[in-house]
């Protein structure tokens, strides 16, 4: 009967011997409540007991098979206890399999050792193991009717519960107090036999009763496929076909157990298949909604194991060709497993992404062909917050840049955040290599699509980063093309203003001195001589305020001492000032712009110094120090100058800017005023 | 011959003032400003106005658009628009118009040449400054006839249009009037249009053309 109760047990999935390792990390990410991992501990607990107590006793392929298979199961049921604690399908999972693996595996073997080695207690736990495969039976039945979502397909279904429940109470004592169940025991007697029970009546009504409920619920699962659709279809696809073989299997292995030998096959395989639909349906079906994090710790796990298997080959091959114990062998098996590492992992990780994650890999997939787009110059890189809203499904979701000279976040056309920022949206700050780029708004609610956004993040940093570049390049471009603005339109302006000073100025004047001059012609010509030279004072009254006028307007031009250098130019400013001004100047000539700028500062300095700050000293000075030309301009006066909007300071401001250079004004009330120009003059 | 000067600079008004009396004509009203001309044109019934393109308050175009409002109230009367310098912008369709002148204020110091402008104006003839005509005749396209003149035909025409008669031109130019009267039939086949004998409406047809086909 061992075989019976053992085909009742869980199997094993493929991915077995990452369960652990996955769990430890789903605990951490899934807020996993304490009982699912220690339902999981106990039956990985008992399946080691189990496993160690057996070793030669029984068939190393059925308690490998065994213990793997309870593992696979529990492990699965946590997943789904934790992730869905209301549905009874992660207990059921977690409870057949503990079941199974303390009473069946764990009791069994302590039996068969107890009567190996002469211990105690060995015919309990043969009774226990022997009675374990009922009740987890129950466990399948209500498995298949309540599977997945935890509810009936329909009331009347509850009746097939009830029918397995009361064939097991019935088949329990009919199976576990029967004599004729000796055989299961090491001692070929039952020790809790009651000869006064009709045990086989009993068994036989209690079996039926249960086989049936077995078979109902069966078909139950096949209903509840045919009624669904879509995703819900694919999930069901696996579990249903598996369960339906397994209520054939299971109750041809039950009629059939003494008459085929090796029966037992059919069962160990319907269970085994049961485990791995169930497995499929989660893992690739997305069913629970557990896209399971087969993260970094398989992948390093996995590699790991790969990288000492290439070290242990490397070592034997050439320790054969050069001898054991060598450095050299050493060596290069260390060298060969380090340069292997990065491209495994790499390897490894894409292997278990394609695997398991299908979503989260193809939207990896999807950044990294964009960040090849973006390297052969097919994509912009503010596409990236195109491509991170398809990715994840979040239409409104927003890429934020930070700027770093302002500190201000601007999206990715260099608009700057609403103010007041959204609140109600969730931020996620990014960065790269420890420094901030930028935040990301989005409204993503599950836990899997904010690791999968922020997977995509940091592989698309890359493109961030140069959109964040991109911004900023746009922005200080706006900003140079409006200075730049600025100066053309005070050039135009200050052209018309010259132009209009002359037209309506000194050449109004010229033309009225020159009809003045007519006028006396005509007078000398018609003996009103007298007349004539009044006449001629008042043009020559006119000729001086035009002399005036023209000096007015001159000023403000480059002037033609700056054709000689910024030397004699700075000298004649000193000559013309009211106040001793002190000059210091290089002979060395400079770009033209760069000239006339710091002669216009030196102008400007100087009118200020002696117009407003009531100087009687100035020093006016204009040295290179390395690859700037340094204009200052220092008075004695009153301080306290401010460059006005408007003002020659404020233009001048804009004219220094303009090329590139920096204007400084220290000018502390009653401490003097020094205007201080870097220039950039080049090498 | 009565004379309405409106000029902003008192000075300049003055010495026009002067000019014009030295020139034995009358000068009627002197105003320093354009908002007063049409009223001063109505009560001293003037042969010319001489006006100054910019004025208050904007000194921009106003005694352009003055000189326009009096062409439309009195067709007869002659309108001389001085200006410091030379745009057409405001003054392009004035120009084709009978008794107006456009002159640069530096020529009122050639005094005899400028009196004879303002009289020829004053009878409803053309004086236009030869920046004016440099300007219409300036960018033109390759497909218009005025392009199609020879350098000495262009200056005939530049000539005409300043307001010259065949023998002014001539004796401008130190050429035989046979020899211009000869030119300005070859321009005047080139631009198509009608020989005529009236100095005056010659130079309007051709003023009409270039001012229409202005670029």
């Amino acid at each position: 009967m061992e075989q019976q109760k053992r085909a009742s047990q869980l199997s094993a999935s493929t991915i077995g011997r990452a369960v652990r390792r996955r769990q430890t990390e789903a605990v951490r990410r899934l807020h996993l409540t304490l009982a699912p991992g220690l339902l999981l501990g106990l039956t990985v607990v008992s399946e080691v007991a189990a496993v160690l107590l057996g070793w030669n006793l029984t068939s190393r392929f059925n308690t490998v098979m065994y213990a793997f298979s309870a593992v696979v199961m529990a492990g699965a049921g946590a997943l789904i206890a934790a992730r869905h604690p209301r549905n009874p399908i992660g207990w059921l999972f977690c409870g057949n399999a503990l079941f199974s693996a303390l009473l069946g595996d764990a009791a069994l073997r302590w039996g068969l050792r107890a009567a190996a080695e002469g211990w105690p207690g060995g015919a309990v736990g043969e009774w226990l193991a022997t009675t374990s495969w009922l009740p987890n039976g129950l466990g399948w039945i209500l498995t298949f009717l309540l599977f997945p979502d935890g509810h009936l397909p329909g009331r009347r279904w509850g009746m097939v519960a009830w029918a397995g429940a009361l064939g097991l109470v019935l088949a329990v004592p009919g199976w576990s107090l029967s004599p004729g169940a000796g055989s299961e025991f090491v001692s070929g007697r039952n020790p809790l036999a009651v000869e006064a029970l009709p045990t086989d009546a009993l068994f036989s009504v209690g079996m039926t009763l249960f086989l049936g409920a077995l078979v109902a619920s069966a078909a139950s699962l096949m209903v509840r496929f045919r009624q669904s659709t879509g995703d819900e279809r694919q999930q069901l696809k696996w579990f249903v076909a598996a369960a339906a073989f397994a209520s054939v299997a299971l109750s041809t292995t039950a009629v059939l157990w003494y008459v085929t030998p090796g029966i037992e096959v059919l069962a160990a395989t319907a269970v085994t298949a049961l485990s791995l639909a169930a497995s499929v349906a989660i893992l690739r079906y997305r069913l629970y909604d557990i896209d399971v994090i087969v993260d970094r710790t398989v992948v390093y796990g996995t590699v790991t194991g790969l990288l000492a298997a290439t070290y242990g080959l490397t070592t034997l091959i050439l320790g054969t060709s050069l001898g054991a114990g060598s450095g050299w062998v050493t060596a290069a098996a260390t060298l060969v497993v380090a340069v292997a590492f990065r491209p495994l992992r790499d390897r490894v990780q894409d292997v278990v992404d394609r695997r398991f994650h299908r979503a989260r890999y193809q939207a990896m997939r999807r950044m990294a062909d964009f960040l090849e787009a973006l390297r052969a110059g097919r994509a912009a890189p503010e596409e990236v917050q195109g491509v991170l809203r398809e990715l994840t499904g979040d239409p409104r979701l927003e890429l934020l840049v930070l700027l770093p000279e302002s500190q201000l976040y601007v999206d990715v056309n260099g608009v700057p955040e609403a103010d007041p920022p959204d609140g109600q949206r969730e931020r996620l700050d990014v960065e790269r290599a420890g420094r901030p780029l930028g935040r990301v708004l989005h409204d993503t609610a599950t836990q899997e699509d904010l690791i999968l956004l922020r997977s995509l993040i940091e592989s698309g940093g890359l493109a961030i980063e140069i959109a964040r570049l991109h911004v900023e390049l746009r922005r200080q471009l706006a900003e140079v093309q409006a200075s730049r603005a600025r100066i053309v339109n005070a050039g135009t302006e200050e052209r018309r203003r010259l132009e209009r000073d002359l037209h309506d100025g000194a050449q109004q004047r010229l033309v009225s001195i020159g009809l003045a001059l007519r006028h006396a012609q005509h007078q000398l010509g018609t003996s009103k001589v007298e007349y004539a030279t009044r006449t001629l004072d008042e043009a020559m009254v006119e000729v001086k305020m035009a002399i005036d006028e023209l000096r007015e307007l001159a000023r403000g031009l480059p002037p033609a001492q700056l054709d000689a250098g910024l030397a004699p130019a700075f000298l004649d400013l000193a000559r013309r000032a009211s106040v001793p001004v002190e000059v210091t100047a290089p002979r060395e000539r400079f770009d033209r712009g760069i000239e006339g700028a710091a002669y216009f500062i030196g102008c400007e300095g100087l009118t200020n110094a002696v117009k407003h700050a009531q100087a009687t000293s100035i020093s006016l000075s204009a040295r290179r120090e390395d690859d700037r030309l340094v204009v200052t301009v220092i008075d004695d006066g009153i301080g306290g100058a401010e460059p006005a909007p408007g003002s020659g300071l404020s233009g001048l401001t804009d004219r220094v800017a303009a090329l590139g250079g920096a204007l400084r004004i220290d000018s502390r009330p009653g401490a003097g005023t020094t205007l201080t120009a870097e220039l950039p003059c080049g090498s | 011959m009565r004379v309405v000067i409106a000029e902003d600079q008192v000075l300049l008004r003055a010495g026009l003032g002067r000019l014009f009396a030295d020139g034995g004509h009358d000068v009627v009203a002197s105003l320093g400003d354009a908002d007063a001309l049409p009223a001063a044109v109505s009560t001293t019934n003037p042969d010319l106005v001489v006006v100054d393109i910019r004025m208050p308050p904007t000194f921009t175009d106003e005694g352009a658009r003055a000189a326009r409002e009096l062409k439309q109230l009195h067709p007869k009367l002659g309108v001389l628009v001085l200006s410091q310098h030379i745009e057409t912008t405001h003054t392009i369709d004035l120009i084709p118009l009978a008794g107006f002148g456009y002159l640069l204020k530096d020529r009122v110091l050639e005094v005899d040449d400028f009196l004879s402008a303002a009289e020829r104006v004053a009878r409803g003839g053309s004086a236009l400054d030869p920046h004016v005509v440099a300007t219409l005749l300036s960018g033109r396209r390759s497909d218009d006839p005025l392009a199609a003149l020879t350098d000495r035909e262009r200056t005939v025409l530049q000539l005409m249009a300043e307001g010259l008669t065949n023998t002014g031109i001539a004796k401008r130019l130190h050429l035989s009037e046979r020899t211009i009267e000869a030119h300005v039939r070859h321009l005047l086949t080139k631009l198509n249009m009608p020989e005529s004998e009236d100095d005056h409406r010659r130079v309007l047809a051709v003023l009409a053309h270039m001012s229409a086909t202005q670029p």
